[in-house]
């Protein structure tokens, strides 16, 4: 079985934080790391793989320090890593990049599955994986939390809904996005790691993968961000310390007023 | 009957002349945070009679003169992250918390260093510091709470040391309020100074007993661009203390090597639900290797990882990515605050020992913690050879029972370090009021009257964080 | 000119909430642009009383696709209907919810009809001259507020975040069209649903509830998250964690708020024991009334709290369950 899995560098969520009087976001450094929900996706393409004795293609599209977190894929166990490089990528919305990776993956050729972490925690728009399934044609199931089965060309998930858990059996090739409770990502080995530094990372860029130019870059991005504002979030809290028995009751029952409100309101 | 003078309705007064009345606190919800630090509260707490939170040297000194007049006790405060009630005002008394002393004076990227207010946190400082691709590298593990005042009161430690050793190092010249109100500023911005005495070293690690550190400059070193951790289980102790010397042999100075025994990973992975497969598993060694040029790093962390495998490890994880090593660090850091919530009594030591002397520890503690019956988790610096043994309380005990059984076995832990492996009680937490009369127990006498002189001659009234240290 | 769209959702023959939240965002941006507003529903069956709360909320038209291929939803049946209905229609605006559903249909859909779409909106808006939507959402962490627009693309797309607009007030008297569209069943469909397991000891999802009591590492212990449980169970309320305490395995993923969980708008947001990492903050921002129970006065989450009791939650949450219990009693 051959696993295609796309995954995204952004930024280091923990190097961020937020000014207590503004609200606003301080960014400090430009640590760059592997989006963590990706891990998931990565760690199941991983057991399906040994599994199956298949193989797990790493791929991204980014500038070239995203080789980075191709590495620590290749680290954890993937056999090749892919990175989609060029200025001509360059502000790329959710379409032009779910176009450009599945130029990508049909220059790679024959795949069985496709999978994708839930979304990425800076974009967070969940839309390239489902739009790199229509751009292939392919069956589509998001938010799959488990694997039950594979026979043949057939596999039964189940996805996390609102309502519940939905089983669903689909016909491969396919392209999954997984959520958190699927899989507890493995952490890299120096097994892993050595076998990784004699694994070259392959550079692709526009003309590789035989882009059509009008539709990667800002040129072929259909959307346009026209302005952004920093809203002041930071809210004014009524502030109880609750300090003693009296205290205590007293911050209690004036928020007993405030559920009341919501209750009523 | 204390020899100090109570705290009167005038005293109050003129604290709120020197420094406002909106810095004086005396009702007992808002002072009752300031009557324990980190160790365990059920153990060592004392209220303050108040709270004054100067907001300059000038304001610390005139306090000091007022409390020399009328000879009353002072205890200067930091964040409150102390692990050795060193911040307990054991006599009430006047509670001095530097937390509105919190500016940089001068960042002097020319001369690489920073002058700071002893208020500051010192993860805030680094903070400010990022931009100019400069750092302070004493790192205790508490750094995003401890006040970089607390930090050089008590020569602070921590996961980094072996590589950039402890805050002393750093510690280029500094303001203090003697306990007479006076103030002195010691070193400055050199590198070098054998000009008289080193008073400045003596302040530092002092914990509050000779004066308040009011001020300090601290020298600074590059940023490390590149970072990588690896996780190595072995099945002994012994196996993973062997690795420490030859790695060091070899040329690698690893920023941390931290140890953690059995029972110190396994409360801490079950308290984080972390999966790691643990069967068979003995020990763990956490390490990590830093610098600028990330070939470099590479190459350090697959010779490590190479050398461990060597030494018989079973596995060696590691980590480049910061999701990863952040995944691992949890691991480690989470021990203490896991423990805590099994049993919130508990005696978290910090002895240090020769790196050799390392495996012969874990069999001692065994044996005591199957002759009293307690557990006694121990993880820590390995490379510093300094071992955070944890001695819990037994949920069941009653807290009469542990106060009698917590001493002896203090007791038969600190005889065994010093006398029989030539090592020391604390490594980096200090003495303050939980180890003080081990301190004169286990220190000679002629040596221990040159302490008890020393701090005489500072403080001949007995005001400046009476209690601590010394008995 | 060419109509706005919604995409209704329906389930067991009912509109979920959000189908009529849509209706009453569109309503204004018709208005505004002075054409018609349908509602497109796809399902097996919908009953009659919900074809015209579709209406009464403001639809002037019902695109009614009734089939049995249609319900449970897989994206090949959905898209393939929707295709030929705007091929057929070409509507300026298509709006869905940002739910599992509106977040695997619409990027699919837009690929499939070559124009943009943005993910998650908080507000919509028509600029002025151009008629273009303005669509505006949360970024970075919900940090930034980002105005974006499809100027060349038609349809413009874009999901809009649950609970991010009050229900419209319902009119009856309204007049609306229904136009049953009829559903051809694709050759081969490569997905099937088989069944629904249902969460178990949960009414609804986190993302639907009005109130949420939410539980994070101040609480130390798995047992101790009862009572984050029990408050909630009091209230019939929905519970929520950090991503500290599902990470420790006492709460479920189904119950992670924050930037790798759920992004939620209830009215009331209860943090007990949660210091607010930003990642968390940036799933609450839309919350209505934030409360925050807490032993640190300078965590984070005070920044945007509305109401914090600082305090020991282990003694201020059971007492409150208790207070609560006596006022019900005495009403």
């Amino acid at each position: 079985m051959h696993i295609i899995v796309p995954i995204k560098q952004v930024p280091q969520s923990s190097a961020v934080k937020m000014d207590p009087v503004t609200g606003t976001m301080i960014r400090s450094g430009s640590a760059a790391t592997l989006n963590p929900l990706d891990l998931y996706a990565l760690e199941t393409a991983l057991c399906l793989s040994e599994r199956s004795a298949g193989s797990v293609t790493a791929l991204t599209m980014g500038p070239p320090s995203a080789a980075q977190i191709l590495k620590e894929a290749l680290s954890m166990g993937a056999s090749r890593a892919i990175l989609l490089t060029d200025r001509l990528f360059g502000g790329s919305d959710t379409y032009a990049t779910s176009y450009a990776l599945s130029k990508a993956i049909e220059h790679i050729g024959s795949f069985d599955l496709i999978i994708t972490g839930e979304r990425a925690t800076d974009g967070d728009t969940a839309q390239v994986g489902p739009g790199i399934a229509a751009w292939l044609d392919v069956a589509l199931v998001t938010y799959v939390s488990a694997i039950n089965t594979i026979v043949d060309r057939t596999m039964e998930v189940e996805r996390l809904t609102e309502e519940g858990y939905q089983a669903v059996r689909l016909t491969l090739p396919a392209l999954i996005s997984v959520v958190k409770e699927i899989a507890i990502p493995r952490l890299p080995t120096l097994r892993g790691k050595k076998r990784a530094m004699n694994t070259p990372i392959e550079e692709w860029d526009a003309r590789t993968i035989g882009a059509d130019i009008g539709k990667i870059g800002l040129k072929g991005s259909p959307t346009r961000v026209v302005k952004i504002e920093s809203p002041k979030v930071a809210r004014t809290a009524e502030v109880h310390i609750a300090s003693d028995e009296d205290s205590m009751k007293g911050a209690v029952d004036r928020l007993i007023d405030i559920i009341e409100e919501v209750y009523h309101g | 009957m204390t020899p100090y003078t109570p705290i009167t309705a005038a005293i109050i007064e003129e604290l709120i002349t020197i420094c406002s009345a909106s810095n004086v606190l005396t009702e007992r919800d808002r002072i009752e945070g300031y009557s324990h630090d980190e160790t365990s509260k059920e153990q060592y707490s004392v209220m303050p009679d108040v709270v004054v939170t100067p907001t300059s040297t000038e304001q610390v000194a005139q306090i000091m003169r007022l409390a020399d007049r009328h000879t009353i006790p002072v205890t200067p405060r930091g964040a409150g992250s102390g692990l050795s009630g060193g911040a307990i005002p054991l006599f009430g008394g006047i509670v001095i918390s530097l937390e509105k002393m919190n500016r940089i004076i001068e960042i002097d990227e020319a001369n690489l260093t920073v002058t700071a207010e002893a208020g500051i946190v010192t993860n805030e400082l680094n903070e400010h510091l990022k931009d100019t691709g400069l750092f302070f590298a004493g790192y205790p593990m508490s750094l995003e709470s401890c006040f970089l005042g607390g930090n050089i009161a008590e020569n602070a430690g921590g996961g980094k040391a072996i590589k950039y050793g402890v805050t002393s190092r750093y510690v280029l010249g500094m303001t203090v309020v003697t306990p007479q109100g006076q103030i002195v500023h010691l070193g400055g911005k050199v590198t070098k100074d054998v000009s008289s005495y080193d008073l400045k070293q003596l302040y530092i690690g002092s914990e509050g007993t000779l004066g308040i550190i009011c001020e300090a400059t601290i020298k600074l070193i590059g940023i490390p661009k590149v970072a990588s951790t690896l996780l190595v289980p072995f099945q002994s102790a012994q196996q993973a203390i062997a690795v420490v010397p030859l790695l060091m042999k070899q040329g690698i100075i690893p920023v941390s090597i931290e140890f953690m025994d059995r029972l110190s990973f396994e409360i801490s992975c079950s308290y984080l639900n972390e999966t790691l497969p643990l069967s068979g598993v003995g020990a763990m060694l956490l390490l990590e290797v830093d610098g600028s040029d990330a070939a470099q790093v590479e190459a350090d962390l697959v010779a490590v990882g190479e050398l461990c495998e060597e030494m018989g490890a079973m596995e060696v994880y590691i980590a480049e990515d910061a999701n990863n090593r952040e995944r691992i660090w949890a691991v480690r850091r989470a021990i203490a605050e896991a423990i805590k919530v099994y049993s919130p009594v508990q005696s978290l030591e910090d002895v240090v020992v020769p790196i050799t002397s390392i495996p012969q520890v874990l069999p001692f503690l065994k044996e005591l913690s199957d002759r009293y019956g307690l557990q006694i988790p121990c993880y820590g610096h390995a490379g510093d050879g300094n071992l955070h043994a944890t001695i819990i309380k037994d949920p069941e005990w009653t807290m009469e029972k542990w106060l009698e059984i917590e001493p002896k076995i203090l007791r038969d832990l600190y005889a065994f370090i010093v006398g029989k492996l030539g090592g020391k009680i604390s490594g980096e937490h200090g003495i303050g009021l939980k180890r003080r009369e081990f301190v004169k127990e286990l220190t000679p006498d002629a040596e221990y009257e040159l302490l008890k002189t020393l701090k005489r001659a500072f403080d001949p009234k007995n005001i400046m964080n009476p209690g601590k240290i010394l008995i | 000119m060419a109509d706005v769209w919604t995409i209704a959702e329906v389930s067991g023959g009912v509109l979920k909430e959000i189908s009529l939240e849509l209706l009453g965002r569109a309503r204004t941006l018709a208005d505004t642009l002075g054409v018609r507003l349908a509602s497109v529903a796809l399902t097996s069956h919908l009953n009659e009383d919900q074809v015209e709360r579709l209406a009464a909320s403001g639809a002037d038209v019902i695109y009614l696709g009734q089939d049995s291929t249609l319900e449970p939803f897989t994206v090949s049946a959905h898209a393939s209907a929707l295709m030929a209905l705007v091929a057929e229609h070409s509507p300026q605006i298509i709006l869905a919810g940002a739910t599992t559903y509106g977040r695997t249909l619409l990027p699919y859909l837009a690929v499939k009809l070559s124009c943009g779409l943005t993910a998650d909106c908080t507000d919509l808006a028509i600029e002025e001259g151009s008629g273009n939507l303005l669509q505006i959402r949360p970024a970075i962490g919900g940090n930034i507020m980002a105005t974006i627009k499809s100027p060349n693309h038609r349809p413009q797309m874009a999901t809009i975040r649950p609970r991010s607009t009050p229900l419209p007030s319902l009119d009856y008297s309204r007049t609306c069209t229904v136009c049953h569209v009829p559903i051809t069943a694709a050759v081969h469909n490569p997905t099937h649903v088989l069944g629904l397991r249902p969460f178990v000891g949960q009414q609804r999802s986190i993302e639907d509830a009005e109130i949420v009591v939410a539980g994070g590492k101040g609480l130390k212990k798995r047992d101790n998250f009862a009572l984050v449980e029990d408050l909630a169970s009091l209230l019939g309320a929905e519970v929520g964690a950090s991503r500290d305490a599902v990470d420790r395995g006492w709460a479920t993923y189904p119950h992670q708020v924050g930037l790798s969980g759920k992004t939620i708008s209830p009215e009331l947001y209860i943090a007990i024991g949660i210091s607010g990492a930003i990642q968390h903050l940036a799933g609450i921002k839309t919350a209505k009334r934030i409360v925050a129970i807490n032993n640190d006065r300078d965590a984070n989450i005070m920044a945007i709290a509305d109401y914090a009791i600082i305090g020991d939650l282990f003694a201020i949450v059971p007492l409150l369950a208790k207070r609560l219990q006596e006022r019900r009693k005495t009403q």
